[in-house]
């Protein structure tokens, strides 16, 4: 019973159920069409966008060239190693000039107590010491 | 690093550059992916093309901001790109009440000399524009994407965030629709006089 209702009948779809081989072809065209004249933006546009860009940017890594003096310091290790390295080389030259008495003393008794003096220049000191 | 010599860099390298601060790769990337960002978001947003610039503007912007923290091999960046753009879009219909009008519609820019094939290609691609824009948005993203923007059913599963039969399913029906849309105007496309031919 349909209470006197004129049921509507439904749309016929099969013939677009499944789409034709020519239609899908048509469809192909349209889309080959589209992409063939996408929208492009214009020159102003590009502009803002690469301002836009470099103002995001981040800044570049700033390399600053080192002299030759400021390597050398840094491989020694910087003004401390310096400092270290000065004195190391002024107590060396200072016990080279002017040993201190106890210490020529220790030199011979670790040689078997023996002195022996060398003069290169001297050709008579050798002849003295062979006899 | 000169400008030509970076056309060849890939986008990740080119991102790379930008996050150190080169000037260079900031402008080729910019060239490179403005153009198709702004064409997707104008198919996306019924040829609004003012607001297409708003959505490229943004997307782009992002894009910047991501990059020092870019992790090379994870993503492409096209593809990050479409997706952000796509999720641009798709917020900004939403918001929509009423879309424009199909008036509105910005004539394409084309370069073919005859007059009639001219109004023709401008009737072929407002009739597909006005057929697109009555899909849901997820299939018409679908759908441009493969069947314009050329993109392959992995990558739109990316953009999408789905899978790839669902990306088959979704232009499938998409095309189907279409194809339902535009059936009553294949005369007014010059498909009959084609047939006749």
């Amino acid at each position: 019973m349909n209470w006197g209702l004129k049921m509507k009948t439904p749309p016929d779809t099969s013939l677009t159920a499944q789409p034709s081989a020519e239609f899908d072809a048509e469809l192909d065209d349209l889309f080959a069409a589209a992409k063939q004249t996408p929208a492009m933006p214009d020159q102003g546009f590009l502009a803002r966008l690469e301002a836009d860009a470099l103002a995001q940017m981040p800044a570049p890594a700033v390399r600053v060239r080192q002299s030759l003096w400021q390597q050398i310091s840094e491989v020694i290790g910087g003004w401390k190693g310096i400092g270290g390295l000065a004195t190391a080389c002024a107590a060396g030259l200072w016990l080279g000039i002017s040993p201190p008495s106890g210490i020529e003393t220790l030199i011979i008794e670790a040689m078997g107590g023996e002195t022996l003096n060398v003069d290169p220049l001297s050709s008579f000191d050798f002849a003295m010491m062979e006899g | 690093m000169p400008f030509d010599a970076m056309s060849d860099r890939d986008d990740e390298d080119l991102l790379a550059l930008y996050a150190t601060g080169d000037a260079a790769a900031a402008r080729v990337l910019t060239q490179r992916l403005a153009g198709p960002v702004y064409a997707h978001a104008v198919r996306m947003l019924c040829g609004d093309r003012s607001e297409a610039e708003d959505v490229t503007q943004d997307a782009l912007l992002r894009l910047w901001r991501a990059a020092p923290s870019w992790r090379k091999g994870e993503a492409k960046v096209s593809t990050w790109l479409y997706r952000v753009t796509a999720n641009l879009c798709i917020d900004r219909l939403r918001k929509r009440k009423d879309g424009p009008a199909l008036d509105a519609i910005p004539e394409p820019e084309d370069g073919t000399p005859s007059v009639n094939a001219r109004m023709q290609t401008k009737a072929r691609n407002d009739a597909l524009q006005d057929a697109l824009m009555q899909l849901p948005d997820r299939q018409r993203q679908a759908v441009v994407l493969r069947h314009i923007e050329g993109l392959g059913n992995q990558e739109i599963a990316q953009i999408m965030d789905i899978g790839p039969r669902a990306v088959e399913s979704l232009t499938a029906r998409g095309k189907k629709a279409l194809q339902d849309l535009l059936a009553g105007r294949r005369d007014e496309l010059g498909f009959e006089d084609e047939d006749a031919t």
